[in-house]
């Protein structure tokens, strides 16, 4: 009994808590229809915790400004966020949860091609659309796209393609790729090869590592017997950290320049400026950009008025993604999936870093690239890279309709 | 209350149809009953090892992914428009691995053989995670079609979540079914021997390693036939079903409801998978306040909660045979004397 009185009581807490909070949060809009409800399942716990907490803050903010300018069509727009635990299997239970207990007109989230996957398989069945915002090569190809799927991140692919064509243009020409032995890491080795092969480089070697792998230095000894001029370390999360760190202390890179294709703020600080010390990266958004495009500069500095701290980029990817919805429900005059996903195709758009557009055929979005560099002497716990390089938005980055599928 | 234990007791299969024929309505959700029931058959399986064999595996996930993944390819890949074929190749698959699987582990006992199950789930962890052709590796087997199921000649639609629900009720209240019967064989009566004490089982004249063998292959179709469902149920099959996490989350439910505990399993899923439902749209801190309350039931209640109920004087005789009171919550078999 004594279980059950306690398990009583936490519930009973949690919902009072609940209530305090979400009332305080919620802003005064006193609207007599049903809320929009909108679902949002990321992995608020697991190892991208961080980057999820950033989802979270910025889709609470798209949701808060719609709200304070009136809502979309007068009605309010609630954000129910759900933790999927960075696990597929969770990720497919929760979005089953508020397909069919919360009765949502629409869901975003994920932060791994295999949740995304998952709750794209729900989304589809339930003809939800879906806004994924995070990286996966497969959501816009067929067979795992479907027209209620839209990817407001980028890709492995563009990524590759992106950061492997600045990198051959400014860094060198002989590559070396070290990749985490998995979907994203195996994706991102193909396209520098391809982007090597276009542009006259040569990859002279890539070599796998496992997936949370935390000693790198045998791969390393490989690495300097070829000399590259780049060495490419296509992995994410604490893999990019660990290779990062090993290599610098390893000396790797006084003979060669050092790219993570995805660079990640939170790894860099928690590595800090030493350790990251002239390493470059991709990313999609930093908030320095802010100083040359007013949208991103109102989006930094709303988000920093907030939550006391800057935007990173898959903040911008959930803050994008949701008011990228939200005002084609306003543009479509209704909720009803057949509308709002004409009034997302080809729709093009600035919500926090310049112009971006979903291409018809497959949803993606098209988006600036932007190519950073470590910084040395950081004044600010946020002063964390200079941005050395743009990449404009193209669809030669991607891969054709027709590739995808898409006939 | 006793009558209605006594009446339990005689008639497990009809009782248990009768709650769960009413369950979906009484949870938040019927996604949520139709996971009930799919993990509460997985850990009534793992039961059969552990709580009646005495043998505790923690690579269940093993057999849980063997018949995901075996449904799941069937039904996505080979083009198969049969659910119960799906199903039955997923199950078969799983029995298959539980013969093998079960045949290499039986050599050892106690600690030895878990952490020999233990590896041989991790191995197969990781070879679904690199034949990606196969299973979609890292990214999960996507594309299980929810087909129509044939019953008695009828194509019936399981497209909504409650019709989705009955099926899974018909197919795990069969295998509840069948596992009461073999429980209640004289090889039922066997396997509870070699718990109690396998050396007097094997002076007995019971070939015990081929008990325990049969048992394993019991123990890996149930297992199997849950993945299976699961893998219609969410459509995916993500990697991480084979992962380790997984056998930890198996043996917590069968521990929390109660091991050797008939319908245990089933009470020990119900109120993981109820609590993980309820509290993590509260707190990120979940786990924190359900790992509180399976301690506290190790430590105060280790017969689990359904052990802990038909254990109570006025509910005798609920779940079949009284056990002996001073029996300890580790099963003997696995207790002690591990000959490396």
């Amino acid at each position: 009994m004594k279980a059950i009185t306690r398990r009583t009581f936490l519930r009973a807490g949690g919902l009072a808590t609940a209530a305090v909070v979400l009332d305080t949060a919620a802003p005064r809009v006193t609207l007599g229809q049903a809320p929009i409800k909108v679902g949002f399942p990321v992995p608020l716990t697991g190892p991208y915790g961080a980057e999820a907490a950033d989802q979270q803050a910025a889709a609470t903010l798209a949701v808060e400004e719609i709200n304070g300018r009136g809502g979309v069509l007068g009605r309010k727009v609630e954000l129910l966020v759900r933790d999927d635990q960075l696990k597929p299997g969770v990720g497919a239970q929760r979005t089953k949860e508020l397909l069919e207990n919360e009765k949502v007109d629409f869901v975003i989230g994920g932060l791994s091609a295999a949740v995304q996957m998952a709750i794209n398989e729900q989304t589809k069945k339930a003809k939800v659309i879906y806004v994924s915002i995070s990286q996966s090569n497969e959501i816009t190809a067929r067979p795992d796209w479907s027209p209620y799927t839209f990817h407001e991140a980028i890709n492995p692919f563009i990524t590759s393609h992106v950061v492997g064509s600045w990198a051959i243009q400014n860094l060198g020409k002989r590559i070396y790729v070290l990749y985490a032995d998995y979907a994203f890491g195996q994706q991102l080795r193909d396209g520098i090869k391809l982007v090597a092969e276009k542009s006259g480089a040569t990859v002279l070697g890539a070599d796998p590592h496992p997936l949370g792998a935390t000693d790198y230095s045998a791969l390393f000894p490989r690495v300097q017997a070829a000399k590259p001029d780049v060495l490419v370390l296509a992995n994410f999360g604490k893999d990019q950290l660990n290779s990062v760190k090993q290599a610098a202390s390893f000396g790797l890179k006084s003979q060669m320049k050092l790219v993570c294709p995805v660079f990640l703020g939170t790894m860099r600080r928690e590595g800090g400026p030493t350790v990251f010390d002239g390493v470059y990266g991709g990313t999609t958004f930093y908030w320095e950009i802010g100083e040359k495009i007013p949208t991103a500069k109102r989006f930094a500095d709303a988000f920093r008025k907030k939550y006391d701290r800057p935007p990173y980029d898959y903040a911008g990817y959930a803050y994008s993604g949701t008011r990228l919805l939200l005002e084609a429900v306003q543009r479509a005059k209704t909720t009803e999936a057949d509308k709002v996903i004409a009034a997302l195709e080809g729709h093009t758009y600035d919500y926090y870093k310049g112009k971006q557009w979903i291409r018809k055929c497959d949803h993606q979005s098209f988006q600036d690239v932007y190519v950073l560099k470590s910084k040395k002497d950081q004044k600010a716990e946020h002063d964390i890279f200079d941005v050395v390089g743009r990449v404009e938005a193209s669809e030669k980055f991607e891969r054709s309709c027709k590739d995808l599928g898409h006939a | 209350m006793g009558r209605v234990g006594a009446l339990i007791a005689r008639h497990p299969i009809p009782a248990f149809f009768v709650v769960f024929a009413v369950f979906p309505f009484v949870v938040p959700y019927k996604a949520l009953a139709t996971q009930v029931l799919i993990y509460g058959l997985f850990a009534l399986g793992f039961n059969l090892l552990y709580g009646y064999t005495g043998l505790l595996s923690f690579g269940h996930a093993a057999f849980f992914g063997l018949g995901a993944y075996g449904t799941g390819v069937t039904l996505a890949r080979l083009g198969v428009t049969s659910v119960w074929a799906g199903l039955a190749a997923g199950l078969v698959l799983a029995a298959a691995g539980g013969a093998l699987i079960g045949y290499l582990c039986l050599r050892r006992r106690g600690i030895y053989f878990a952490m020999l199950s233990l590896a041989f789930a991790q191995l197969l962890y990781f070879v679904g995670f690199h034949l990606s052709w196969i299973t979609g590796g890292d990214d999960g087997l996507r594309g299980i079609p929810v087909l129509p199921v044939g019953l008695a000649g009828v194509r019936v639609s399981i497209e909504t979540p409650l019709a989705f629900y009955y099926f899974v009720l018909v197919v795990v209240g069969a295998a509840v079914a069948v596992l009461k019967r073999i429980l209640d064989s004289p090889f039922g009566a066997v396997l509870q021997a070699i718990r109690e004490n396998t050396d007097r089982a094997a002076a007995c004249g019971y070939d015990v390693t081929r008990v325990k063998l049969l048992s394993f292959v019991f123990s890996g179709a149930f297992a199997g036939l849950a993945g299976g469902l699961n893998a219609l149920y969410l459509q995916v099959v993500p990697i991480d079903t084979l992962y380790w996490t997984t056998s930890g989350q198996v043996v917590m439910m069968a521990l929390l409801g109660g091991a050797g505990t008939f319908f245990g399993p089933f009470v020990g899923a119900g109120v993981f998978l109820i609590l993980e439902d309820v509290l993590s749209v509260f707190t990120e801190s979940w786990p924190l306040v359900v790992g509180a309350i399976f301690m506290a039931f190790v430590r105060f209640l280790p017969r689990g909660i359904w052990g802990t109920v038909v254990g109570l004087e006025i509910m005798g005789g609920l779940d079949g045979p009284p056990k002996p009171p001073e029996r300890s919550h580790t099963p003997r078999g696995t207790r002690g004397v591990a000959r490396p």
